[in-house]
């Protein structure tokens, strides 16, 4: 930190300085699709595991994949990866109980 | 041979009655079960009479026998019916052979399914990969952009703040060092300089790492934003709100946050100071007019398209709370905020070095705010409005206090009346519900003071 002298054009003042504090409400740019896309993953993988539908499973990969890109860097790695985790157990799931290719809906 | 007379008897009706092999049908099964000697060998040669036009379309004239089960399936050994087959391997073996031996071949889980079945799978499988190259590819965009902006304004922000980039964790204030809170949000807390207690810059740029919202922008434009937000030293400063917006968004913010919907009215021509697409919102037109001199109107002239808003205020709180009691009061601090679009597209795309003016002109605007003194009108009307919003909120704080106290009495009454209910012993019950009557009815009369008259 430059000690800069107290010279009359000079606005810096280095007594007066404060430390960073993070905003308490989460800051400007506070973000809700990272917690939807992390439920919405969870409710898919969920119903992929139980249903063994594959579709289910994809879905719920994709939105494991969008929650991660939208979360917070200081976000704990265990809840994003437990979020893949469950999507692709869902899959895998729903592939072992039927082996066949998906059919696309539209066919 | 009582079934041979039933044979003659029905043999006699046969040719005038139609229905003659329908009946024969009958007499067929009749046959079987009045065979009284019982004897039915091992392969049953049965007799059937046919009727006299059924035996002209078989051909034969004497009675037609039941072939044995071997003759019959005849024509499935016939060779150039069927390829391949051998004549020499025995069709059936007898009834005393051992059963033939099952022998299943071993068939592969996916004789039926190839792997190029699977297309939908492969599409997804394509469409995660271009997902995760998208990600990489919008991340280090942004982490570019943002270290881009920040060597390029580190000079000009070591030159007004002691202190540039501290994050806070550690003990002692580092500097140069730029906060990642998204992959598209990055902060630079600045501080140490004279009326302000800290300034923080959060780059909000575009999400270019989700696919998603890529795709989403073809809909609906947006574009990378600077947030500037100066926490102005409480004590210097004159008590005024002043903000120019963007027309887009200056209504809304005149809704959405709290000084400014009670403390500013919206104004949407400022003849010759501000260009069409920016309205102001005002509360003292003294504080406007000193706040915006020749530098400001060149610059918003100049940089019109690049301005969202400028807000300077000493009451701000943040928007409205959407459910009062649900988030708490941000107590009202002074405040200058300034948000800057950077276009996204067209010539000045991810030129981060388009805002350094307008920094410029926050640090101008910074210095002269100490400087700027409202007449004693201005001042008084300032001081009024600012005493009838803190009655505003006093009622409302004192409105919800009486709403809560409300709430409470009616639950312990309702509890006292459960606990009486509850009560098995009749005669408690009762005593209890004497003592709560006597308390309404001592409540419900007028108060009256007892004064004590010390008779000297």
């Amino acid at each position: 930190m430059k000690m800069a002298p107290n010279s009359t054009d000079d606005p810096r003042r280095p007594i007066k300085v404060h430390r960073f504090k993070a905003p308490a409400g989460g800051g400007p740019a506070e973000d809700i699709t990272h917690e939807y896309m992390n439920l919405l993953g969870m409710i898919f993988s969920m119903c992929g595991l139980m249903m063994k539908m594959k579709w289910c499973g994809w879905s719920a990969l994709f939105c494991a994949f969008i929650s991660f890109s939208n979360s917070r860097s200081s976000e704990d790695p265990k809840q994003i990866l437990s979020a893949f985790m469950l999507s692709f157990s869902a899959i895998v799931m729903a592939y072992l109980h039927n082996p066949q290719p998906m059919s696309p809906p539209w066919s | 041979s009582a079934a041979l007379a039933a044979n003659q008897y029905h043999q006699a009706d046969i040719e005038d009655n139609e229905f003659a092999e329908f009946e024969d049908f009958d007499d067929e099964g009749e046959v079987i079960e009045d065979d009284s000697d019982g004897s039915i060998e091992d392969q049953p040669k049965v007799k059937v009479m046919m009727a006299p036009e059924a035996e002209e379309a078989t051909g034969s004239s004497d009675d037609v026998t039941v072939e044995d089960d071997e003759d019959e399936f005849d024509h499935f050994q016939d060779e150039d019916e069927f390829e391949g087959f051998d004549k020499e391997r025995p069709l059936r073996s007898k009834a005393g052979d051992k059963p033939q031996e099952l022998k299943i071949t071993p068939v592969p889980l996916h004789l039926r399914t190839k792997w190029d079945n699977f297309h939908l799978e492969m599409l997804l499988l394509a469409g995660v990969a271009v997902y995760v190259l998208n990600f990489l590819a919008g991340k280090s965009k942004n982490s570019r952009l943002a270290q881009n902006w920040f060597t390029h304004h580190k000079a000009l922000l070591e030159s007004q703040f002691a202190l540039v980039g501290d994050d806070g964790t550690s003990t002692e204030p580092q500097s140069g060092v730029l906060m990642k809170d998204y992959e598209n949000a990055y902060s630079l807390w600045c501080s140490g300089r004279v009326c302000c207690d800290g300034m923080l810059v959060t780059l909000k740029l575009l999400k270019r790492q989700d696919l998603v919202s890529t795709i989403s922008r073809f809909f609906k434009p947006a574009s990378d934003q600077i947030i500037i937000k100066v926490d102005l030293a409480v004590d210097e400063l004159e008590k005024f709100v002043f903000c120019v917006a963007n027309k887009k968004v200056a209504s809304k913010m005149q809704k959405d946050l709290v000084d400014l919907s009670s403390f500013t009215e919206l104004k949407k021509v400022v003849a010759d100071k501000l260009p069409p697409s920016l309205h102001l919102l005002n509360e003292v037109t003294e504080a406007s007019s000193t706040v915006m001199d020749s530098k400001f109107v060149q610059t918003m002239a100049k940089y019109e398209s690049l301005i969202e808003y400028i807000h300077i205020s000493d009451q701000y709180s943040g928007a409205k709370p959407t459910d009062d009691s649900q988030e708490a009061k941000i107590e009202p601090s002074p405040a200058l905020l300034a948000c800057f679009n950077l276009p996204s597209k067209g010539p000045g795309a991810g030129d981060m070095t388009l805002v350094e003016p307008l920094m410029k002109l926050i640090f101008h605007i910074l210095n002269r705010l100490p400087h700027i003194h409202l007449s004693r009108e201005a001042r008084e009307k300032t001081r009024k409005n600012r005493s009838r919003m803190q009655e505003l909120v006093q009622k409302a704080a004192h409105t919800q206090r009486a709403e809560a106290a409300q709430i409470r009495k009616e639950e312990r009454k309702r509890a006292e009346k459960d606990r009486i209910m509850a009560e098995t012993d009749p005669e408690k019950q009762r005593r209890l519900e004497e003592k709560s009557n006597k308390k309404d009815a001592r409540k419900k009369q007028p108060k009256m003071k007892t004064m004590k008259v010390k008779m000297s």
